[in-house]
């Protein structure tokens, strides 16, 4: 069976005073059916950019090249009541499409019903003019042939399901009058309410205080687990992604530079940018001495990107080779790549 | 909201009263004397003592002025020097005249400055908007009175489509409301083409900026169709300036309201005002500073209410 997304050389460039600035360049990454794929990276590595590209949410500046192939259950076969229990799509309703060429309407019917997003800024994702509830009932009322009544009543039992207690007042209030915690959770009813295949989650706990992001992560889970939705978590947070991912990508400067089982790059990490980040982790059983080690200098501008290795200029191991020519991702182990001429077999 | 409505009025107060005072003043400055004015050629000294005593033209500023406050509390704006009406019928026959004409404009140009600023932001960078944005500066740039006149001569005089004046045909019987309406639509259309283009240059900008907030993705990553997105979305979220301004642009529109009035020689308070000013009609240009005062104050008002109504983090705070 296809995977549920299939990202293959995607790159964006936006145009800055008549030039194309690479924000992401070649990036290729697939998830799986009920996977959680992490993609980490300091802020500025471009994974906003490669999430909103795959959603074709960019704006006009920006040009895109590569191919999204999402597979999806077929329209005319799909079910339209999220159940609650996993929803099984068997290999024969299930429709493979090139998201970047599809017409705008056929992309429409995508987002929201088979691809969500949450964003990172529950404070201002919601409108501030219309009440919860009737914005939760519009994702429903937009892709599922129901009266609103219907979608009132579906909409209720989401925001149950996200865990907010007294749904049915918050259903007649506006965002204002709810919290950052209980907004994000506004926005994850939202984003599942039509049950679909793929959840991006951008930085969804960013905002938020440290205890309300644990249970946001924690809710994010069982729903992804309870719907069998894939999910595809950004985040600059090797602990969020310990906590919530099967396989990881890293990403620097608009490529991915190590991707593999969170298991493998955990306890193997081959590139320096992946150690650099697995150093910065607050440890709990750190002495005092044992300081936190974030990486010194800065992701590069896109308007500046070095020729040779992008992360050259921040490496503890920069060779001659390193300055002057690019590397490609190299197959570690199986299923295990890295971006970094140390990692090409016999060298290391 | 009862209560805020109490507080707005009890807070407008004393600008009222300040704009009493300088109106006051002011009058007194201008060179000019009513008794003159209103005796003529038959000025005599001791007719104009005697005017000026039974006018109280005689008594210090400061003491006119006190007496005409207490006066006007208690509902009295007294007779018109020249006219020797009350005062407060003639306002009441002329302000329906400038209230339609003021009224009518602001809603349909703010109404159509809405329509037009939201449809330029759907087709954002298109030629259209490049177009539209074009012809509204140059309408943005233009004065009100040159304008109005440009519709007077072309319309009233060259094409005869619309009369140039006055409020009812005077050969006409039975005058009735198309013929009113007949009359109201050069004053209203050259306000309404004054004031639409800024508007409408308001609303473009304030909706392209509500194009590039968060909910506006949101809605897109629901799959709301860019139609959707724009009028539904964004829409009433930027209305909220426009509806500020609405309230700030009221005595602007009132002070052009009197300008258009003079020109399509329209009885409503702006004729009333200038003839009174050039007759030194003392107690007609005191009232009419006040009618207009309070309208201002009643349209911010009601601005206010407006807002509330459509931003619900203003109605619940
Ligand atoms: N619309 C845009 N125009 C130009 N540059 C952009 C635009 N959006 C993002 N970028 C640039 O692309 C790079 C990646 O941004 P982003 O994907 O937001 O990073 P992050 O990994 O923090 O999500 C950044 O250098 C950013 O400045
Ligand atoms: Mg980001």
């Amino acid at each position: 069976m296809a995977s549920v997304l299939d990202v293959q050389s995607l790159s964006v460039e936006f145009q800055v005073n008549g030039r194309y600035l690479p924000a992401v360049t070649n990036v290729s990454l697939t998830i799986e059916q009920g996977e959680t794929l992490g993609l980490v990276g300091e802020s500025g590595c471009g994974k906003s950019v490669t999430s909103l590209a795959i959603t074709r949410l960019l704006s006009k500046t920006a040009r895109v090249n590569g191919k999204v192939l999402f597979s999806g259950p077929d329209p005319a076969q799909r079910n339209p009541v999220p159940s609650s229990g996993p929803e099984e799509v068997s290999a024969r309703n299930v429709r493979e499409r090139e998201l970047l060429t599809v017409r705008d309407k056929d992309m429409q019917d995508i987002r929201g019903n088979e691809i969500s997003m949450i964003f990172q800024e529950p404070m201002t994702s919601l409108n501030p003019v219309y009440k919860i509830g009737s914005q939760i009932s519009e994702t429903l009322l937009l892709h599922q042939n129901i009266s609103p009544r219907q979608a009132f009543s579906q909409s209720l039992e989401m925001l149950k399901k996200v865990g907010i207690s007294r749904p049915e007042q918050i259903m007649h209030q506006y965002p204002h009058q709810l919290s950052g915690g209980m907004r994000q959770r506004v926005m994850i009813a939202i984003a599942m309410a039509c049950n679909p295949r793929l959840l991006i989650a951008d930085e969804p706990t960013t905002a938020l205080d440290v205890t309300i992001q644990a249970q946001i992560l924690e809710l994010m889970k069982g729903i992804t687990r309870d719907f069998g939705t894939s999910l595809l978590l950004i985040t600059h947070d090797l602990g969020v992604v310990a906590e919530m991912c099967n396989r990881v990508a890293v990403m620097y400067a608009g490529e991915i530079v190590e991707q593999g089982s969170v298991d493998e790059v955990f306890f193997n990490a081959k590139h320096p940018y992946t150690v650099g980040l697995m150093n910065a982790i607050p440890k709990f059983d750190a002495t005092s001495k044992e300081r936190l080690q974030p990486i010194e200098g800065n992701v590069p501008s896109i308007a500046r990107m070095p020729k040779g290795c992008r992360f050259a200029p921040r490496c503890p191991h920069v060779m001659k080779q390193c300055v002057e020519q690019h590397p490609d991702l190299f197959e570690v182990e199986n299923g295990h790549q890295s971006r970094c001429w140390l990692s090409v077999e016999g060298e290391a | 909201m009862l209560k805020y409505v109490i507080r707005r009025i009890l807070e407008a107060i004393p600008t009222l009263l300040g704009v009493t005072i300088i109106s006051f003043i002011l009058i007194h400055i201008v060179p000019g004397n009513p008794v003159r004015v209103l005796l003529g050629h038959h000025y005599t000294a001791e007719r104009a003592a005697a005017l000026s005593r039974s006018l109280g033209l005689n008594k210090p500023v400061w003491e006119q002025y006190f007496i005409w406050l207490g006066h006007i509390l208690v509902g009295n704006f007294g007779y018109s020097y020249v006219y020797n009406k009350p005062v407060v019928q003639m306002i009441l026959q002329a302000l329906p005249h400038t209230l339609a004409i003021v009224v009518v404009a602001v809603l349909a140009a703010h109404l159509f400055a809405v329509f037009l600023g939201s449809v330029q932001a759907y087709f954002q960078d298109t030629v259209f908007d490049q177009v539209v944005t074009v012809i509204n500066y140059f309408l943005y740039s233009m004065p009100s009175f040159w304008l109005g006149l440009l519709l007077v001569i072309f319309f009233a005089i060259d094409i005869r489509w619309f009369p140039s004046g006055q409020i009812i045909n005077v050969n006409d019987p039975h005058p009735g409301f198309l013929d009113w309406l007949h009359h109201l639509i050069l004053p209203v259309a050259s306000l309404f083409l004054i004031s639409v283009a800024g508007w409408a240059r308001y609303m473009r900008s304030s909706m392209r900026e509500a194009l590039l907030q968060d909910y506006v993705r949101t809605a897109r990553m629901k799959g709301a169709k860019e139609f959707r997105v724009v009028f539904v979305h964004a829409l009433r979220n930027s209305v909220l300036p426009l509806v500020t301004m609405l309230g700030l642009s009221l005595p602007g529109m009132v002070a052009g309201a009197l300008f258009v009035e003079e020109i399509f020689n329209y009885p409503g308070m702006g004729l009333l005002y200038w003839n009174s000013i050039t007759n030194l009609d003392y107690p007609i240009i005191m009232a009419v500073t006040v009618f207009l005062g309070i309208v201002t104050v009643l349209g911010n008002l009601l601005a206010d209410i407006l807002y509330g109504i459509i931003d619900p983090r203003i109605r619940y705070r």
